[in-house]
This record gives C-alpha cells, sequence and structure tokens, in this order.
C-alpha cells in the first residue's frame, strides 16, 4: 500500500483540527461546529461531521463533510439545506478530487522569463502590491462567488479604481435578461418541478445545469412518481438532441434546433385564444399558431395543438426555456416566449415564481467581450482573473490568449494550473472551498455559511483569494476595514443582520450547524407581464454555415463547462447518455450515419466556419438527423494530468459571439461538416449491447393504466415458460415480494438459523424515480475506494466501479413526436439468496452472511473470476493492476476511506451495501445501551447522494420498515429472479408509463 | 504346450512381421537410448527456447499482474482456461490407450502405449500450471489445497474448482505411477545393456529388478488393478473438469451434455496427439517395425467415432439452444455462430467435424502422411473448441448491458505457444532416457522361442 | 553338516525352461526361481502359483480412500459452517467428488506399496547369481540344494542344454 499520509502530516494535521480545529496560516484562530458527532475533539476512528456548502457550481448545494482525522473523506448532500435538500451530484462528490488534487500549486507562483517559480506569499504580495501600484489600470476577471467575497472584490476594485469583470462559461444569462424583461425581476425564476402536472423543457437540461440541478433532479422525480390518486405528471422534452433530462421525458418531441420560441408561442396562442390574455404579448401571438410552429419545428401541427390543449388544462403545467445548451442568437426571446406559455397556462405563482431572485452563474460574455478588446487596445495593466478560465472557456475565435498577452502584468489565483493560470506572471492559488470560509445566497432570504472543515493540505502553500486582497489593499494603503475575509464576512453578515432575525450569535451558529438559515422575505405583488423594453425576435435563429449539419455544443453532465475535468472520478464516470468515459465524441443519428457510411468508432474531422476537430462518432437514437452534438468540458491543454489530451474543445467550433440582449454566449450557433479521416478507435464506453435488453426482464416497465389490477394468472405462465426455457432451476414464487426465504432448508445452522433477531438487509429501488444522473456512481466510489483504471483499461473492458448504469432504449424516434421510453437501471450487486457466485469459490472469499448480505473478503480471494462468470448481474469487478496504488498519487490517497479496505491487485470486488456503515450504526447502537438500530439510520452511500431518493435501504425481515413499504409495491419485481430463482436482496419497481409497454415488459 | 504357443505367435504375427527373435527388441528400443541424432537436437533446442519463453512470459505477468492478459469482466477465462482444458483433455488418451485397452486387451497398445502414458504425463504437468497461470494472486493459490492453517478455513468443497484439484492430482499421481510401473523392467532391461553413470541411474530407478517368477506374478496383478483403477479416473477426471463449466449458470455452459462430450472429445484429441507425436519418433528412430500402418489404422479409427461423438454434441447443443425457445439460450449459440466469435466456432467445426470424415477411407486412414496432417487439424480444432466453449459462452450472458470483447494479450499467446515448448521439452527428455516403447510387453505378444518347433523343421 | 548350494542355468527356449521346471518339482527341489524377459503364465503355471494378495491392499486402500472423502469434506464443512449459494451446508452430492477421487487415489498407491513389499522391491544389493540376458533374452531357472542332491539338479538342468550353467551360494538372490 502507498503510505498515504506521511506521519507528521498526520499529527499536524490531527493537533490542528484536533484542537477545535484552529486554522493555521493568516486568519484567526475559529471554532468548527461538528454536526453530528456530539464530542468536537477529533476520536481516533470516529467521524466528525461538518456542514458547508458545495461550491462546485452556481447550484450552491447544502453538504455535509465526513472528516476522519482531521482530513476530509467523503461529502454528501445536507438535507436540511432549504434549496437542495439533500443529494448530491457527481461533481459535487468530485470536489473532493480537486481539494487533494496533486497538481495543485505548492505555493505562489512567480514568472522569471518564460519559466515559474515557486515563491514565499510575502514575495508574492509584494509584488502583487508593487505592480498594482506601479502599473494601475487594474482588471479583475472574476467568475461566481459569493456575496461576501463579491462584495470584497468590488471595494478592493473601487479602491484602486479598476474595474471588474464577471464571467462565467455556463451561465442562465438569457433566462435572467428574460424574467427582467418580461417581469422586471432581477433574479431567475424559482421552479416548482415537483408539483407540476405536465412538465416541459424546451431543451432545457434541468438535472444537468441551470439554477439548482439536485433541487430539479428531486423535483422531476416527485413529479412523476405515482400519487396516492393513481396519477403522475407527464414530462414532455422539446428539442433536436435528448440530454439527461431529455432522456427522462414521456414523450419526445423532436424539434428543429432554434425552434422553440415558435413553437412556445404557437402553443401559447391556442390557450390564449382570441382571449387576448398574455397582456402585451397579445399581439405578438396573433401571428403564431401550431402551423406556424409546426412548420418552424419540422413536426406535426397536430402534436403541437394537442400538446397545447393539454398544457392549458392539465394545471399546473410548466414549461422551461432552453438552457446554456441551446444559448442561440435568440435565446433571451425564447426564454421570453417560454415565459408568456407559462404564464397564459397560469402557471405563474404556482409552479414558477419570478419573486424568489435565484442568484446564477448571469455574468455576460459580452462582458468579456469587451473586456478582451479592452486588453487587446493595451487600455489594462494588471489583469487579475479568479475562479475562471477563460483561457480554455471562451472559443479560440475569441483572442483572448492574445489579448491576455497584452497586459502587462497577469495574475491568476487558480489553486491548480488552468490555461490562464499558464498565461500569468503570478499565480497566488487559493484555497480550496473545503479549506476556506465563505457563504452563499442560492435566493434571496437564504443565507449558507461555508465553513473550512480541515486544516489547508499541508502539501500546498494556499491561501484564501479574500485575505490575499485584503494583504494586497493593506499594503496599498486601503484599509477596508477587516484583516482576514472570516472578519470581513462576518462584519458584512452582522451589517445584513436585524433584530427581526433574532440573536446574530445564535443565528451564525445556527447556520454553521445546519449549513443555511432561512428567513421570511416579503413576498412581491402578483408579477405581471411587462412590454419588451428591447427588440425581441422570436424567429429561428440564423447558423453560420459551415456544412449540412447542424452543431449542438452542450455543457458535459460530468465536467460542465469544463472547470471539472481534472478528476478521475468524473474522466472515469460514464456519461449518462452515452455511457462513454474520458474521451469526446461526436453523437450522430444512426440514419445519419448510415448515409454517409459511417461506422460508430470511425473519427471524423468536424469542421466549421472557426475551427475543426477530430473525434470518434457515437450512434445515438436520441438525436435529430440534421443535427451533431458534442459535449464541453474536453480538450485541455493546460490543465492537469487527467484533463490534458482527453477529449477535445467543442468551444473550437463555435464563434466568439454574445447573445443579444443577455450577451451570453451563443452555443447554438453553426452548422457543421463531418468528415471521416479514415481512422477509427475503440470507444471507451461500458455498455456492451447498444442500449438493447433483447426482451429480458432486467428493466421492465409498467403502463399507467394497468397499475392497481395487473399481476393477474398471465404473469405465472410467463415465468412457468421462462423455467421450461432455462431448465434445471427451481421453480421461483411468483409473489415478486419480500425475499425472506433465506436461509433455505438444510442451511439454517448455527449463526444461520432461523431467527428475527437477525436482520436482513434490503434495497428497494424505484426505476420510476432514477433519472439516471449517475450521482450514486461517483458517491460509491467516493465511499468505498473504488480505484479509478483509466481509458485504456476501460477500452480492454475493465471498468471497476460498483454501481452501473444500465440505459436500454425501448421507445425512441428522433424523426416525429412521440412516445419516449429509455429506461434506466441501477445495477448492483444484487445480494442474492441464492447466490450463483457464492458456491463456485473455492476458498470462500465470498459468501453469504446470516444478514444475508453476500459478502466478499478481499484477503481471502485468490483470484479465480470463476464467481464473476457465474454472476448473471455481472456486477463483480477485478483488481487487474495495483490500481490503488499506480492510479493513485499522494495526496489523492487522504480522501480514502479509513473504514474500508483498499484492495490490491488480483482480487475480486463489489457492492458490499456499505458493510463499514451498517457496522458503525449497529456499534452506535451497542453502545447506547444496546438500543436497536432505527430503520433508516443505516444509509449507505449511493442512497445518501440519490437527489431523486429512488433508493431505500432497510431490514426487511421488520414489515414496518421502508424498504418493506416500499416492496410490498405491485410493480416490485428482481432482475432475472423468475428465471434464474437468484432471489436477490435488491428489489427495484418498474417504471411507470403512460403507453402501453410493448417489450421488455414482461413479468 | 503346443496351444499355449500358438496364440502367442498368431498375435505376434499380427503387428510385428519383422521383429522374431526376444532381443531384436532390445536392440531396437534401446539404441534410441544411444546418441542423439540431429534432429533431436534441433527439436531439443526448439523446446528449450519456447520453455524460456514461457518462463518470460509468467515471470513478467506474476511482476506485472494479471492484467498483463486480455482477460476483463465479462471474459474472466480466456486462452489459459482454454489450454488448460486442452492439456488435460491431451492427457486422456495415454491412460486411456494403457489402461482401458490393456483391459479390453487391445492387440495393438503395445508398441505405443508407453510414448502415450508419457504423454500423458507430461500433459498433466503442464495443464496443471494453468490454474496456477490464471489466478490473480498466484502466491496464495496454495489456499486451495486443505491443510489446517491459521485462518482456520477449509476449502469450499462445493467448488468445482477445488473438485479439480483433486481430480487432477489423483489423475497426476495415478498416472505417474501407472506409467513408472510399467517401466521398471523397461529400465532394468536398459540397465543390463547400459554402462557408467546411466547404468548407475538405472540400477537406482528400476529398484533392482531381476525379472523373477515372484516379481512377474505380482507385477502383472498390480498392473491389472491400477488399470482397473484408472479406467474410471480417465472419464471422471474429464468430467470433473467440464463440470467447471457445466456446474455454473452461464448460458453455453450450463448443459448437462458436458461430461461425455467432453470426455469423447479428450480422447479425441488425446489420441490425435499420439498420433502427431508417435510419426517423428517413428520416423526419426526407425521403429517402423513396431508402429505399423496397423496402429495407426486403429488409432485412425478411434479418431473417427469420437469426432463423430463430439460433432453429435456440438449439433445436440444448437439444436438445444432452439428448441428450448428461451431467448438467452438461443442468442449464446447465435452469437457463437455468427457473432463476434464466429471465425472460431467455424475453425472448430471444420477441424472436429468436417476434416475427420476423410478417415472413412482406407486409403487415408494408412497413409501416415495425411494421418499426421489431420492430427495437426484435430488438435487446432480442439483448442478452438475449449476457446469457443470459454470465451464466447462469457462474453454474451444474462445482462446484455454487460456483454464484452475479449482479445488475448502478447502474454497470453507467449504463455499458451510456450506451454507446447514447455511439454515438448519433458517428452524429448524421455525419449532419451527411458525406453519409448514396451520391451516386456512387445516380448508378451512375440512368439516364444521353441526348441521343440526347431526339431520339428 | 552338508553345504548348500545353487544352480542358475541359463535356458534360450521357453519350452526347454518351463520342462526343467516341472522335472526339478518332480525330483522333489523346493527354492526354485525361474527368469524371464517378460511374465509368463506357463512358468508361472509350472511353478504353481495362485491369486496375489496385492488385490486386497487394492481393496483396502479404495475403501480408506471412500471413507476419508466423505468425513473429511463434512467435518470441514461443520468445523466453520458457511452458506454458500443457499445450498445445505453439508452437499453430499457436491462431496461424491472429493470422495470418489480419494477412492482411486488412496487405491492406487496401496496397490504400488502392496506389490513393492510383496516383490521385495526396492532390492538395491547387487544380485549374486544373475544373469543380464534375462532382461533380453534368456529364461532362467535358479534350484538350491544340499551338496548330495547339486549333480542331480545339474543333471536336470543339463538335461535341457542350458545356454549356461553356473554355481552360487546358497539362498543367494532368493
Amino acid at each position: 500500500m502507498t503510505d498515504g499520509i506521511k506521519r507528521r502530516d498526520f499529527l499536524k494535521v490531527l493537533g490542528v483540527t484536533g484542537a477545535g480545529a484552529t486554522l493555521t496560516g493568516c486568519s484567526e484562530p475559529e471554532r468548527l461546529l461538528p454536526y453530528v458527532v456530539a464530542p468536537e475533539e477529533i476520536t481516533p476512528g470516529v467521524a466528525t461531521w461538518y456542514t458547508t456548502v458545495c461550491d462546485g457550481c452556481s447550484a450552491q448545494c447544502g453538504m455535509w463533510v465526513r472528516t476522519r482525522e482531521g482530513r476530509a473523506v467523503k461529502v454528501e448532500g445536507n438535507p436540511n439545506h432549504p434549496v437542495s435538500r439533500g443529494g448530491l451530484c457527481s461533481k459535487g462528490h468530485a470536489t473532493l478530487q480537486h481539494l487533494y488534487n496533486p497538481d495543485r500549486f505548492h505555493g505562489p507562483m512567480i514568472r522569471e522569463g518564460d519559466r515559474l517559480r515557486q515563491g514565499t506569499w510575502d514575495e508574492a504580495e509584494q509584488q502583487l502590491a508593487a505592480q498594482i501600484g506601479a502599473i494601475g489600470n487594474v482588471m479583475f476577471i472574476g467568475g461566481r462567488v459569493g456575496p461576501s467575497m463579491s462584495n470584497l472584490i468590488d471595494q478592493f476594485v473601487t479602491a484602486i479604481d479598476g474595474t471588474r469583470v464577471q464571467y462565467d462559461a455556463v451561465s442562465d444569462a438569457p433566462l435572467l435578461e428574460a424574467a427582467r424583461i418580461a417581469y422586471g425581476e432581477p433574479g431567475l425564476p424559482s421552479y416548482d418541478v415537483g408539483n407540476a402536472r405536465l412538465l416541459l423543457s424546451f431543451g432545457n437540461d434541468f438535472i444537468e445545469t441551470g439554477s439548482s440541478p439536485v433541487a430539479h433532479n428531486k423535483g422531476l422525480a416527485q413529479m412523476s412518481s405515482v400519487d396516492a390518486a393513481g396519477s403522475k405528471g407527464r414530462f414532455v422534452y422539446l428539442g433536436p438532441r435528448l440530454s439527461t433530462t431529455g432522456l427522462n421525458a414521456d414523450e419526445w418531441i423532436p424539434i428543429r434546433p432554434g425552434s422553440e420560441a415558435a413553437v412556445a408561442l404557437g402553443m401559447a396562442s391556442v390557450i390564449a385564444g382570441d382571449a387576448g390574455a398574455a397582456g402585451p404579448y397579445a399581439d405578438v401571438l396573433r401571428s403564431y399558431s401550431p402551423a406556424t410552429a409546426a412548420q418552424a419545428a419540422g413536426v406535426s401541427e397536430d402534436a403541437i395543438r394537442e400538446l397545447a390543449e393539454r398544457f392549458g388544462s392539465d394545471s399546473p403545467t410548466l414549461a422551461m426555456g432552453p438552457s446554456a445548451g441551446g444559448h442561440h442568437r435568440n435565446a433571451t426571446a425564447a426564454n421570453v416566449a417560454v415565459m408568456i406559455l407559462n404564464d397564459v397556462a397560469g402557471n405563474v405563482g404556482r409552479t414558477v415564481h419570478y419573486d424568489a431572485n435565484v442568484t446564477a452563474a448571469a455574468s455576460a460574455y459580452a462582458d468579456m467581450e469587451s473586456a478582451v478588446s479592452a486588453m487587446a487596445a493595451g487600455q489594462v495593466g494588471v489583469a487579475m482573473v479568479h475562479g475562471t478560465n477563460p483561457a480554455y472557456s471562451m472559443p479560440a475565435a475569441s483572442g483572448f490568449a492574445e489579448a491576455f498577452a497584452q497586459a502587462s502584468f497577469k495574475v491568476s489565483f487558480a489553486s491548480a494550473m488552468d490555461e490562464t493560470a499558464a498565461l500569468a506572471d503570478l499565480i497566488l492559488p487559493d484555497r480550496h472551498f473545503l479549506e476556506a470560509w465563505g457563504d452563499s445566497m442560492p435566493r434571496q432570504g437564504v443565507m449558507a455559511l461555508q465553513q473550512p472543515v480541515m486544516q489547508a493540505v499541508p502539501h500546498f502553500d494556499s491561501k484564501q483569494a479574500g485575505d490575499v486582497l485584503l494583504a494586497a489593499s493593506a499594503h496599498l494603503g486601503n484599509d477596508l476595514g477587516s484583516a482576514t475575509f472570516y472578519e470581513f464576512m462576518r462584519a458584512g453578515h452582522m451589517e445584513m443582520h436585524d433584530a427581526s432575525m433574532g440573536d446574530f450569535e445564535v443565528g451564525w451558529r445556527q447556520a454553521l450547524r445546519e449549513g443555511a438559515v432561512e428567513h421570511e422575505v416579503a413576498a412581491t405583488a402578483t408579477t405581471q407581464l411587462q412590454a419588451p423594453d428591447v427588440a425581441l425576435s422570436f424567429d429561428t435563429p440564423a447558423l453560420d454555415q459551415g456544412g449540412d449539419l447542424t452543431l449542438l455544443v452542450h455543457p458535459s453532465p460530468r465536467f460542465g463547462g469544463g472547470e471539472f475535468s481534472n478528476s478521475p472520478w468524473l474522466q472515469e464516470l460514464p456519461d449518462p447518455v452515452s455511457k462513454i468515459t474520458w474521451h469526446s465524441w461526436l453523437e450522430m443519428n444512426g440514419n445519419t450515419a448510415e448515409q454517409r457510411g459511417i461506422r460508430e468508432g470511425d473519427i471524423v474531422t468536424v469542421t466549421s466556419p472557426h475551427g475543426s476537430v477530430d473525434v470518434p462518432v457515437w450512434i445515438y437514437p436520441g438525436i435529430r438527423e440534421d443535427a451533431v452534438a458534442l459535449a464541453m468540458g474536453g480538450g485541455h491543454t493546460d490543465m492537469g494530468r487527467w484533463a490534458n489530451e482527453s477529449g477535445v474543445n467543442a468551444l473550437g467550433l463555435l464563434p466568439s459571439e454574445s447573445e443579444q440582449p443577455s450577451g451570453a454566449m451563443v452555443t447554438l450557433a453553426t452548422t457543421v461538416s463531418v468528415t471521416p479521416t479514415g481512422e477509427r478507435r475503440r470507444i471507451a464506453t461500458i455498455e456492451g449491447s447498444k442500449g438493447d435488453q433483447h426482451d429480458r426482464p432486467i428493466a421492465p416497465a409498467v403502463a399507467l393504466a394497468d397499475l392497481g389490477h395487473a399481476e393477474e394468472d398471465e404473469e405465472g405462465h410467463g415465468e412457468l415458460q421462462e423455467l421450461q426455457g432455462v431448465g434445471g432451476f427451481v421453480p421461483v414464487p411468483g409473489d415478486g415480494g419480500a425475499a425472506t426465504a433465506f436461509p433455505l432448508e438444510g442451511a439454517q445452522h448455527g449463526p444461520y438459523a432461523e431467527s428475527h433477531e437477525i436482520p436482513r438487509w434490503a434495497m428497494a429501488i424505484d426505476l420510476d424515480k432514477c433519472t439516471g444522473c449517475s450521482a450514486c456512481v461517483t458517491a460509491c466510489q467516493a465511499e468505498n475506494n473504488v480505484p479509478w483504471v483509466g481509458e485504456d483499461q476501460i477500452v480492454m473492458g475493465r471498468d471497476m466501479n460498483w454501481v452501473r448504469i444500465e440505459r436500454y432504449y425501448e421507445q425512441i424516434d428522433a424523426t416525429q413526436a412521440g412516445d419516449l421510453d429509455v429506461r434506466m437501471l441501477p445495477m448492483i450487486c444484487q445480494h442474492c439468496g441464492n447466490a450463483p457466485c457464492e458456491p463456485v469459490c473455492p476458498v470462500f472469499a465470498t459468501y453469504h452472511t446470516p444478514e444475508g448480505v453476500n459478502a466478499q473478503i478481499y484477503n481471502r480471494c485468490v483470484g479465480t473470476r470463476y464467481c464473476a462468470n457465474n454472476c448473471p448481474y455481472k456486477v463483480r469487478v477485478f483488481n487487474w493492476y495495483r490500481y490503488t496504488d499506480e492510479n493513485v498519487p499522494d495526496p489523492m490517497n487522504w480522501q480514502w476511506n479509513p473504514d474500508v479496505t483498499v484492495r490490491t491487485n488480483g482480487i475480486m470486488e463489489k457492492c458490499s451495501f456499505c458493510m463499514q456503515r451498517i457496522r458503525e450504526v449497529e456499534n452506535r447502537a451497542a453502545l447506547e445501551d444496546g438500543r436497536g438500530i432505527r430503520d433508516g439510520e443505516i444509509v449507505p452511500a449511493c442512497e445518501q447522494s440519490c437527489p431523486a431518493e429512488a433508493i431505500v435501504f432497510g431490514n426487511i425481515r421488520d414489515e414496518n420498515s421502508r424498504v418493506s413499504q416500499v416492496v410490498s409495491s405491485e410493480r416490485t419485481y428482481r432482475v432475472l429472479d423468475e428465471i434464474l430463482n437468484t432471489q436477490p436482496a435488491v428489489h427495484y419497481l418498474k417504471k411507470v408509463t403512460f403507453h402501453e409497454v410493448a417489450t421488455g415488459g414482461h413479468e | 504346450m503346443s496351444n499355449a504357443t500358438k496364440d502367442p505367435i498368431a498375435r505376434g504375427a499380427l503387428t510385428h512381421p519383422d521383429v522374431t527373435r526376444l532381443d531384436d527388441v532390445n536392440r531396437d528400443v534401446l539404441k534410441i537410448l544411444s546418441a542423439p541424432g540431429k534432429g533431436w537436437w534441433a527439436l531439443f533446442g526448439l523446446a528449450t527456447a519456447g520453455v524460456g519463453l514461457f518462463l518470460t512470459s509468467w515471470g513478467w505477468q506474476i511482476y506485472r499482474g494479471i492484467g498483463a492478459s486480455g482477460l476483463n469482466e465479462p471474459v474472466g477465462w480466456g486462452v489459459y482456461i482454454t489450454t488448460f482444458v486442452f492439456w488435460v483433455g491431451i492427457a486422456h488418451s495415454g491412460t486411456l490407450i494403457s489402461a482401458i485397452l490393456f483391459l479390453f486387451r487391445a492387440p495393438w497398445r503395445q508398441s505405443i502405449y508407453r510414448a502415450a502414458e508419457a504423454m500423458t504425463v507430461f500433459a498433466v504437468m503442464t495443464a496443471g500450471l494453468f490454474p496456477l497461470i490464471h489466478v490473480g494472486r498466484i502466491w496464495h493459490a496454495y489456499w486451495l489445497i486443505p491443510y489446517p492453517n491459521s485462518r482456520f478455513l477449509w476449502p469450499n468443497f462445493k467448488s468445482p474448482l477445488v473438485w479439480d484439484v483433486f481430480a487432477i492430482t489423483t489423475y497426476f499421481t495415478v498416472s505417474a505411477t501407472f506409467f513408472y510401473l510399467g517401466a521398471i523392467p523397461d529400465i532394468a532391461a536398459a540397465r543390463d545393456r547400459a554402462t557408467g553413470l546411466r547404468k548407475k541411474l538405472y540400477q537406482l530407478i528400476s529398484l533392482g529388478w531381476r525379472g523373477s517368477d515372484q516379481q512377474w506374478h505380482h507385477f502383472g496383478k498390480a498392473y491389472i488393478f491400477l488399470a482397473a483403477l484408472a479406467t474410471p479416473l480417465v472419464l471422471s477426471v474429464h468430467s470433473v473438469v467440464s463440470w467447471d463449466f457445466a456446474v455454473s449458470i452461464v448460458p453455453g455452459w450450463h448443459t448437462t451434455i458436458f461430461a461425455p462430450y467432453f470426455v469423447a472429445g479428450a480422447i479425441y484429441s488425446g489420441v490425435a496427439m499420439v498420433i502427431t507425436l508417435v510419426v517423428p519418433l517413428r520416423k526419426i528412430f526407425g521403429l517402423e517395425a513396431y508402429l505399423t500402418t496397423k496402429h495407426f489404422d486403429a488409432m485412425a479409427k478411434l479418431c473417427l467415432l469420437t469426432s463423430m461423438i463430439v460433432f453429435y454434441a456440438y449439433l445436440s447443443e444448437f439444436f438445444m439452444a432452439w428448441y428450448s425457445g428461451e431467448e438467452i439460450e438461443r442468442t449464446a449459440f447465435w452469437n457463437r455462430l455468427f457473432g463476434t466469435y464466429w471465425w472460431a466456432t467455424w475453425i472448430m467445426l471444420t477441424c472436429n467435424g468436417f476434416l475427420p470424415v476423410m478417415l472413412w477411407f482406407k486409403r487415408v486412414r494408412y497413409s501416415i502422411p495425411a494421418l499426421f496432417v489431420i492430427s495437426i487439424f484435430v488438435n487446432i480444432g480442439m483448442w478452438f473448441e475449449r476457446y469457443v466453449i470459454v470465451v464466447t459462452s462469457l462474453s454474451h450472458e444474462y445482462e446484455p448491458f454487460a456483454w464484452g470483447i475479449y482479445r488475448p494479450s502478447v502474454t497470453e499467446m507467449g504463455i499458451m505457444v510456450g506451454s507446447f515448448a514447455w511439454f515438448g521439452f519433458w517428452f524429448l527428455l524421455f525419449t532419451r532416457l527411458l525406453p519409448p516403447i514396451a520391451i516386456q510387453e512387445l516380448k508378451e505378444v512375440l512368439p516364444p522361442p521353441m526348441r521343440k518347433q526347431k526339431e520339428a523343421h | 553338516m552338508s553345504t548348500t548350494g545353487g544352480l542358475l542355468a541359463s535356458y534360450e527356449y521357453l519350452d526347454s525352461t518351463v520342462d526343467a521346471i516341472e522335472q526339478l518339482k518332480k525330483a522333489g527341489f523346493k527354492g526354485m526361481k525361474a527368469y524371464s524377459p517378460y511374465p509368463d503364465h506357463h512358468i508361472e503355471h509350472a511353478l504353481g502359483y495362485d491369486q496375489s494378495p496385492v488385490r486386497v491392499w487394492t481393496l483396502v486402500g479404495g475403501l480408506t480412500g471412500t471413507a476419508t472423502g466423505f468425513a473429511f469434506t463434512t467435518w470441514t464443512s461443520m468445523d466453520w459452517p458457511l452458506v454458500v449459494g443457499g445450498k445445505p451446508i453439508v452437499s453430499i452430492p457436491a462431496y461424491i467428488i472429493i470422495a470418489f477421487e480419494l477412492t482411486v487415489l488412496f487405491g492406487a498407491l496401496a496397490t504400488l506399496i502392496g506389490l513393492f513389499i510383496l516383490s521385495r522391491l526396492p532390492d538395491l544389493k547387487p544380485a549374486v547369481v544373475y544373469d543380464p540376458e534375462f532382461t533380453a533374452g534368456r529364461y532362467g531357472v535358479y534350484v538350491e540344494a544340499e551338496g548330495g542332491r547339486l549333480d542331480e539338479a545339474r543333471k536336470i538342468l543339463n538335461g535341457q542344454e542350458p545356454i549356461e550353467l553356473r554355481e552360487g551360494e546358497g539362498g543367494a538372490d532368493v
């Protein structure tokens, strides 16, 4: 095993956090308040939990951090957070890898000639102050930051009378601008997805990007689950390509790229009728009709009319306008159009709220354009870049790099190398948010605190940007009132504090404990549509002519705009749509490929008027025939060992242009030509059967209409045939209910004797809720020390993830509006009662515990791999090399969970139901004078992180447990059980569809 | 006395027309043990080089990790298990010829069974390495052996792999015993002709055999009982190996036909391998008198029979897959014929099903070059049969999303090819150290010298 | 007080050997020993052998193996009961295979040991009277006799025209 933590570092950390977690470095001592475990001093072997805010993206989800011996080892969603309400996405989990990223700077870097040398902080701050003093003309280019930091930057910039530019690669600017135009509101609308009965997404990928993916994911699951009345909300996706969000739709209307406005208005016209609703936009509506919409969108008029009628009647409904992936030249207008649609359908105030002032990554690309021209014109003396990476995230066409070079002194606050920092003269590595103070205001009335959960990783001599700015100001003789950012922030909050909020200290501590405090905001008067104060064009935007295929560039569900690319977890996370890891791919419809004689894996050259890239083709039935799609986040040149040279940068194909009036970057701007290079490659995918489940009982579904009176004699027959088919298997009881049949006759011996004292652990996964977002995959990887293996190993078919989200297409048609049926199935070890893997192991490395768990004893395993061969679910993964040694550099191994063995080469591993968590709770219960384990007290990593709350774990012997309740559903089934009699402990609940289930659904 | 002498003569006449006097046999056979010719040295050099390749590849794999192979999920077994089963199969005909044909008193076995037995022993030696080669942690492979240990853990006797451990070790022990026992009188013969160091060696390993009536008496009986024990063993060992697959639930493995199917296949490949080995042996050492076309004819017939059994097994597998109506079974076998590995399947069918049809023709059975060529194709075909069974079945199992493709790595192929050299290395040494033809049993079928008949002339 | 001696005659022909043995027996000689290049039932017949006790070794060995097989597997399963695949902790069908293999293994080894003991192998001390041709083409008859009857034995052996007739110590090589 790698000697991860040097003993001294360990003691240092232990000492520091141990003594009530004193922060070293510049900031004052401050107590950190553990969340769950009472004692504040570290008990070796016992986890200490802290609450903070995930600073990964603009969503600012609430986060719990589990620390062991002063190291952050796991992050989880904070259910008490008013916005995210528990659950955490893969990117959130991966922030841990940015904390321990070995490519972080080891100290401030100072340029000497064409190389950077490491310097001291004094030196660096001196130089910064000196340069600012000497040159002046400071331009501060910053990404999204919390209110206090934003405030500090403003004060800093004003004090030296510089300029500040806010820029984020992926933004909601058009939505924000649309809200301002249509309702005069300064914030993003907040959506109540959960309560919509009919949800329309006009190319809005709300569970991947946008104001709160996790919350929206939760909402989607809530909306689409069957309620007491036996009905469920319907989700219709209108867009040229199905994103992860789109794959969850019940219907897909593959409209032409950029035709959202026409469709939305066409529908609104139906709903509004001649009633002249839609206020100032009534005239606009008159010129639209389903006919015009159909004409613009390239889908049938009936489909649109019929959808419009439902949208008017099934209220409350909800429609969302195009998000970052669909920012074309009329994106703001499109969002306004969707707002009109919501308005006429009477959703405002019910499912859409404009008065919540949801903060967003709303910084405008347009500002960046002017910043670039200013720099190019040599008007910028000192250029400071913080929290953003324009050298990568601006299209090459923007000429940022060249302009940036014109600035006489360039400063970067990047904590690890990136394309912009590479150009800088001075690098002042910022703290990772888990090491630093901060705050966030996800929406008005919610104040969340971000606190350091551990002493800064000692390998890296970093310093919080806020402290640097304060120090620099001090050097320049400007007093900003505080010596440290922590003081500055606290002071700021004191100012905002008023008596109505109660005692400040109490509120402060509560915020630290709970993660956020919420106080009432006076609701503004019901919002009315306002006449636009700028010209809006609702037409389908013009595209640059580069070929015959429209290029769709969308933020990656794994890498966002590219800021997450240097995480091996995310690189190895199979993309929720394509199931491809590491490299980039071009999504292309099968028919399009066939016409051009292109096969999957062919490397093609994609050429737009602005650039070209070579990328392998992946055939995807979920994209229109006239479009191809590329995800952002690939092709880094100067970021880190995992991001560099992995994939291509899609932005290279885009013009440098901002949408008017919002000023957002245009992502849907050009058509491209696709020409084969003649080369091929093996796609690094984990998918075997091209999304075809071959009519096997793996991910069945049930039609909503059949619910309640399903499960009739029919089923018995089906089963019997299956059994005869396979032959040799014991007939299965047709209940499909709780599998308490374990242990069987003859096996009830010693500790296995039938007794209800022993729990039987089981899990239920509701496929109607699962959205395939893959958060559980990364959560599991983080919790269980599952190594990553690298692209070449994936290509060889050696992926290690314990959770495999299977994606099967049942019904998908890119040529016309219609029902969509894509099944997502998280496949983990099924912990079978009759586990085929167990008897074949010669050394008892895997056996069944009395608690019904299929245990894998790593140090018994000799690696015959027979168990994996005999596992019908193929959930066993093998350590072909010393992955945990060879792939995990110091200090990334600091993240390892001390409660879980790190596996060496030559042994088998698989899901353990998070045995370490089961034992932890058992021990705690035993310590607390032997009380029983409470239902829901044991939460496996996957369940904890699932935003959709699709996973439930518990003791199935206790008929009152949540899992027993869920499993009692008529939708319950167990994968392959009816033909193999494996008696799995993992139960699935069938997906519920609106249409009659054609295939894959037979019981 | 007269009829007592007649039947040996009759039997002798059947197979060995050119050898009349008892000590002709010693002369002809023992001269093999004298200084080797160029051919032998060439082969031996080749074999030694191959053993080098074998050991370096294996060494590299142990150093780097089992990942040096091309194995993956879902295909956890590949070339290694294929080659393992192949060699176990080869090992079968040896004991078949020496034990079963001995019990059936098949007249043609004497001159080939020693070579066949040697082949058996060395083939098991080779096969036995592959389970070690293929495990992830070879340094812990001994955990499969039941012995009281600090882990208080015994092996899982429900696991076919533990059955294997017992079956293979038993088979090795018994066939080695059988081989050695039968060789003792001939070693004594060699001893009485040899000089110097060789004599010392033979003295030692012949255990002081004199050929006294008492020794012959017990020897004969012991030999029969060993044969009687070895016979069911032969049939059981490959059945057990087949259960490695049949006991699992993998579509394409989980069938009841496997035990007989594998045993037939084993004999088929084994006899083919005997032909492959004996033809050059005969040429190099000039044993035409002992290895006559009659022997080859008999072996060819055995090949023909077993090939038909094997081919029948293939057909019935495909038929059952279709007849079952079970989509999963059907897909598995459809994939076998037309999937990624179609070529392997068709090599198998051609070599094991179609090619042996030629053996119906007497002219082919009596043409030694033809038999040699056919036997080599049969060996190839039988290797691919195991490859098809192991790999194609694993690559398309129950979970379509987890289907996968496996490509053998260079290391794997190195070890596979090297194993043939390893086998050849020992076999060549054997031809130089022990009489490769059973001297004393040949004498049994020769006409014993009779004074009375001489006078009668 | 009379000396005992031994005579070893090497013959070229089987029938001469057999005749010699039969005549010696008729003449009442004991302690005869025959050599041959291969097991010949005429000689055995002449010397009047019956069943070899080797078979007992085989039988006992085999049965011991069977018993061991079942006992061992069952005991180890109970020693630390672990449920695999929901199967009974003691699964006899699976253990039959082990029992079978041990039957064969023990049977074979017992047979070998039996053979060695019964036929006095290994026996590495050099032979006193022995003709290396016995392993090639010759048959041999060795007979012991007191001094008085030595000539009678010699006469009988010579009667069958031996290739060679040698005298040896009494009791040698028996």
